[in-house]
């Protein structure tokens, strides 16, 4: 879970050489991005893999086969296989299948909005430290530095257990806990975009800082931080259905893969390969996440 | 490099302070009346009252702040809610027990991601190399709670092999390093251990690779050095960042065994948590994670400082 | 281990030895998984609430009367426990003499007398002794909430004073346990404040029970050893250890790999496999009653009886008792039909979601005005059973009939906490409804705290706010029958009174669910919330 920051120093180095290639790009580089992923078996069928998740769970209204709300006592914990239930079904006599796929809806939300948030949040705060620098960069990445002082899991736990179950706060934790590493990667990012010639030769012509953020840092930073907090989504999905899984994240019925999987557990002894399909959802997607950010950390970065 | 020294510890302090006020929002961020999550509920109206003013709480918040600083320097963390028991009573002997699975699991991670991420480096590309990775991100990416259940399933319900809870025969108090103490260690730290195993096996591959490729080890090579010779060679430029790995792992493992914990009924802090959080127990809460995250500070400090003093040539600014 | 140590140089030392050892443990340590998070308190009031009173409350202590848990054929009575008769005086109503037990000592040695009883009542009622504890008293005098003081007459016999004439008082008194105050007097000399001297008494406890306390690891363990000088029938088992274990999947593995020998709730689902490993189950009707509380003011749209009987006939009972593995009863009232008190409702709460339908279209409801209810539950807790499968069914039963339903899931602790506030308060968040288990073995905890106006929060558990000057009069009618009989028929036209009005929606009994190994002997599920661990032994 702690994927994020275990070398922060050695991430940012290699992002901020990133950087400095990505200043050199030529108009040729997505092409030459798009050549190398194409020949990437392992990110091509993790982008597939996700892609039709992502479809099925968007248009889950239309192609589950039953209702995710409405169970029957009668067929409850019925076996992978079952006529009508291909993948059995949960301890109230509901579809897994269409639980699944509606649950993702609920789980891919809590694994990517904390994510978007924190790379909103933490790119603005990150460009404008590296950019500024000075005052400015000290006070924002000194408060950094604090929360980087907390395991993740515990400040995930620490917030959304002092504010209380429910799905706002746990992404409000979940964003908190996601802002810091990305703050730091723009911060160095940026750092190392604004020491290169051609930002000073665009101040010198005139250029007002805004425009210099707007057309040369961001255009070559964000590339590198996006691929970082692709990374990120993984450890956030896990650390989503974690937290629901302690009762601190979603609440019943509404489905979600990491309740879906606690409350599925008493019935690991009667049914257990219906009880681990939840966690193998989260293990997919979350496997997934990670290959195809390393694919695009190889395909983006020439040094591979 | 002496003053680099003194800075980072001197550095310390203030993030060490900033982390106590994160705790101590902790409870001021707690929706409703802050005095209702440290007295409990039925507690008659003197008691709050002496409460709320051992604790300040109808001054401004930074002095809020710095009576409750005091009182924590002091080692009082206040009282739990549930039990009425200091809460450091019940922290220390479960920090322990959490450092001890802890410390296990990260060895464990440590040798066997050193293992895989060893051979991934040195054949980079061969089958081997992709069956190490696959591990590795299999074991960064498995919901570790989900792992566990499936263990106990497999180890202790179906094969009845090892203990599915518990710090041993008689708790925790009477631990020893004996077999029936140990295997109720067993399926925890292996369940804990998978993540940093999968971290270490990423960050030692790249490093050995990284090495391998450096001109003069191919010219050590040509040169007819023998491969134990290379292996020396590469374990001693590798292990500074492999040992920082490793010790922050430690760290993440302390903060974040509160699913472990929960699953495998294991008395440390993480249980402690889990239990704080279902009951509402504010103040656990706050205690546990501050002395968590301090422990987190001291180690982030001393893994620092080592790295420093193995490999000197990090320069650091 | 360390026993089998023991035995080991037993052995090496002598064989008579260890022919005596092995006897004793022929009857063994039994080791029990408890529901609870943690060990309840120990200091005599525990809290964590019956359960707490079934581990740490009756073993270690006893009360002036107690509940007979030797029967399961019938429910538990309350029979002479520390006092060995009791009246109340005919000339004041309010004062009752209790003839206290000769000859029993606490486990510390001390007697057992009259100013023992005295300094325990005070211990939670005044506020000026020396060893009040505040944190004693919210788990004790919502229990009984009329007794006032005590008083010594002689050593052996003590009167007790309640607030206004209250047959109850002897059933209420089975919560007050008696710790021992030469004991505590021990600590507070050594200890700076009463509050210390509580804490280390909780650690080393001292009651008249028929176990006493060898162990106590803190949120991990207890151990109780055999009190060989008990004053009735000795306990069997030599040893008994609780661990707290409060996640069910964790309690029936920890049974199946042989680490403890006897596990509360375990999951329904699990009991197919506990079975077919040999173990045993044990279920027995429970005074017990898993509702949803309706609030009877502001907008609540439970204010309507025709919408609460509507919502009492809408939930297939049986279906739900599929879901939890046969393990509830279906209730029809707060008593079962044959229990003294069930009088004779003329609405009778079964399944016929046709008149539920009927009722509720003529209280307004339709499809064209969805009824829409919001009812604050927990995920876990103590006597919640099994509380967000079965609140999901009960949700989607009642969608069947129009009825939509929002949970506000809340922390068992925060939740039991709002239970005290009522429905108006800010914590119940608009909620119409409240999802808390409780005990029904005496009319106060069955009907009186819910249905007399005067129990509105914060005194007690009115939560609705219930307010029917009917109920008032009934209730203080069945307070002042001081004849068995004649207080048995006047509760009874109280909870018939109650059914007809719905005064809740009656979903589920629990029926105590335990699994134990097959080695556990001579145990014996009664009818009640507690167990006489003097019973079991282990062979």
């Amino acid at each position: 879970m702690s994927t994020t920051s275990s070398t922060p120093t050695a991430a940012e180095a290699e992002l901020a050489i990133q950087a400095r290639q990505a200043a050199a790009r030529s108009q040729g580089y997505w092409a030459g991005v798009w050549k190398r992923l194409r020949r990437d078996p392992v990110t091509i069928v993790c982008a597939l893999v996700l892609l039709a998740m992502f479809l099925a769970i968007v248009f889950a209204p239309l192609i589950a086969p039953h209702d995710p709300y409405q169970g029957s006592m009668l067929r409850r914990l019925r076996p992978i296989g079952t006529e009508n239930h291909i993948l059995g079904t949960d301890e109230l006599g509901r579809d897994m299948l269409t639980r699944l796929l509606h649950g993702g809806r609920l789980s891919w939300f809590m694994g990517i909005t904390p994510v978007f948030l924190a790379f909103v949040i933490g790119t603005t705060l990150g460009v404008l430290a590296g950019f500024a620098g000075g005052r400015v960069n000290m006070a924002i990445m000194r408060a950094t530095d604090v929360f980087y002082a907390f395991p993740s899991v515990l400040l995930a736990v620490a917030i959304s257990g002092a504010l209380g179950a429910g799905i706002v706060n746990a992404i409000l934790a979940l964003t908190l806990v996601f802002i810091p590493p990305i703050i730091r990667v723009a911060e160095s990012v940026t750092t190392g975009v604004r020491n290169l010639d051609f930002v000073d030769a665009a101040r010198a012509s005139g250029a007002g800082a805004f425009t210099i953020v707007r057309v040369h840092v961001l255009g070559n930073v964000l590339g590198p931080i996006f691929v970082y907090a692709t990374s990120l989504i993984s450890v956030c999905m896990i650390l989503a259905s974690g937290l629901s899984f302690l009762g601190l994240g979603t609440r019943p019925p509404e489905p979600e893969w990491g309740l879906m999987l606690n409350t599925l557990r008493t019935a690991i002894y009667v049914q257990p390969w219906v009880a681990v399909l939840p966690g193998a959802c989260i293990f997919v997607t979350s496997i997934c996440f990670n290959l195809l950010s390393d694919g695009l950390r190889q395909a983006m970065d020439v040094k591979g | 490099m002496f003053f680099y020294l003194i800075r980072r510890i001197l550095y310390a302090i203030p993030i060490a302070l900033a982390v106590g006020f994160v705790c101590f929002m902790l409870v001021q961020i707690a929706p409703g009346d802050p005095i209702n999550a440290i007295v409990p509920a039925d507690a008659p109206g003197d008691v709050v009252e002496q409460v709320r003013r051992d604790y300040g709480l109808d001054k401004p918040l930074p002095v809020q702040f710095g009576i409750w600083l005091m009182k924590v320097v002091q080692g009082d963390l206040g009282r739990s809610l549930a039990t009425g028991r200091s809460v450091w009573s019940d922290l220390s002997s479960a920090i322990s027990n959490t450092l001890l699975l802890a410390t296990v699991a990260s060895l464990l991670g440590f040798v066997l991601g050193c293992i895989l991420g060893g051979l991934a480096g040195t054949f980079r590309g061969s089958f081997i190399d992709r069956a190490a990775t696959s591990i590795a991100v299999a074991g960064v990416s498995v919901p570790h709670y989900w792992l566990g259940m499936v263990l106990v399933v497999i180890f202790s319900v179906q094969l009845n092999w090892l203990p599915a809870m518990g710090a041993g025969p008689g708790g925790s108090a009477d631990w020893a390093w004996d077999w029936e103490h140990m295997k109720h260690l067993i399926l925890p730290a292996v369940t804990l251990a998978v993540i940093p195993m999968g971290i270490v096996t990423r960050t030692v591959r790249g490093l050995v690779a990284e090495i391998m490729n450096q001109e003069f080890v191919t010219a050590l090579r040509g040169k007819g050095l023998t491969r134990g010779g290379i292996f020396v060679h590469v374990v001693k430029n590798a292990a500074p960042n492999a040992l920082a790995v490793m010790g922050l792992q430690l760290g993440y493992l302390m903060g974040g065994s509160i699913l472990v914990e929960t699953v495998f009924s294991w008395p440390g802090t993480g249980l402690l948590l889990n239990n704080a959080i279902f009951q509402r127990d504010l103040p656990v809460l706050q205690g546990t994670i501050l002395v968590l995250a301090m422990f987190f500070v001291a180690l982030n400090l001393l893994v620092d400082l080592v790295q420093t003093a193995l490999d000197p040539r990090i320069k650091r600014a | 281990m360390r026993l089998r140590r023991f035995l080991l140089t037993a052995c090496l030392a002598a064989l008579p030895a260890l022919v005596a050892a092995t006897a004793v443990q022929a009857q063994g340590t039994i080791r029990i998984g408890m529901t609870a998070a943690d060990i309840p308190l120990t200091n005599g009031q525990p809290d964590q609430g019956f359960e707490g009173n079934r581990f740490t409350g009756i073993p270690l202590f006893d009360s002036l009367t107690m509940w007979d848990l030797s029967s399961a054929d019938r429910p538990s009575t309350v029979i002479p426990g520390l006092a060995t008769e009791w009246r109340v005086d005919p000339n004041d109503r309010t004062r009752w003499i209790f003839t206290l037990r000769r000859g029993v000592r606490f486990h510390d040695g001390s007697e057992f007398n009259a100013d023992a009883v005295v300094w325990n009542v005070r211990k939670v009622l005044d506020r000026e002794a020396p060893h009040f504890d505040p944190r004693q008293v919210g788990v004790t005098a919502t229990r009984m909430p009329t007794l006032r003081r005590a008083e010594k007459i002689d050593d052996h016999t003590v009167a007790l004073f309640t607030s206004e004439p209250d047959s109850l008082l002897p059933i209420n008194l089975t919560n007050l346990f008696m710790a021992s105050p030469a004991q505590w007097q021990r600590f507070r000399d050594a200890n700076p404040t009463a509050e210390a001297a509580w804490n280390a008494f909780a650690r080393e406890p001292s009651g008249t029970g028929p176990f006493r306390m060898a162990r106590f690891v803190p949120r991990e363990r207890v151990e109780y050893v055999r009190n060989d000088a008990y004053w009735g029938d000795k306990a069997r088992a030599e040893r008994i250890v609780l661990l707290p274990i409060p996640e069910a999947n964790a309690r029936t593995a920890a049974l199946l790999s042989n680490q403890v020998d006897w596990i509360e709730a375990p999951a329904p689902d699990a009991i197919p496999q506990l079975r077919a490993r040999g173990m045993v189950i044990t279920s027995n009707a429970q005074p017990h009653v898993w509702p949803w509380q309706p609030c009877f003011v502001g907008d609540s749209p439970l204010r309507d009886v025709r919408v609460r009987q509507a919502l009492n006939l809408a939930i297939d009972r049986e279906g739900l008792r599929t879901l939890l593995g046969g393990m509830m009863a279906v209730p029809v009232g707060t008593v079962p039909r044959g229990h003294p008190w069930f009088g004779n409702p003329s609405f009778q709460i079964r399944h016929d979601k046709a008149e539920a339908r009927r009722l509720l279209a003529e209280a307004g409801y339709g499809p064209n005005r969805p009824l829409t209810l919001r009812v604050q539950i927990s995920a876990s807790g103590s006597g919640q059973m099994q509380p967000l499968p079965m609140n999901e069914f009960v949700q989607q039963e009642l969608r069947q009939v129009g009825v939509n339903v929002e949970f506000d899931v809340i922390e068992w602790n925060a939740l039991f906490t709002n239970w005290r506030n009522g429905c108006q308060h800010p914590s119940a968040r608009g909620a119409h409804a409240i999802n808390v288990s409780f005990a029904a073995m005496d009319p106060f905890f069955a009907m009186v705290r819910f249905w007399d106006s005067k129990m509105a929060p914060p005194v007690s558990n009115n939560w609705g706010h219930f307010n029917d000057p009917r109920f008032d009069e009934m209730i203080r009618v069945a307070r002042n029958s001081f004849d068995a009989a004649e207080r048995d028929a006047a509760l009874a036209r109280l909870h018939a009174a109650g059914v007809d009005e719905a005064l809740f929606i009656w979903i589920a009994h629990d029926v105590a669910p335990r699994a134990m190994s097959p080695r556990i002997r001579g145990y014996v599920q009664p009818q009640s919330w507690f167990v006489d661990l003097r019973l079991p032994y282990i062979q």
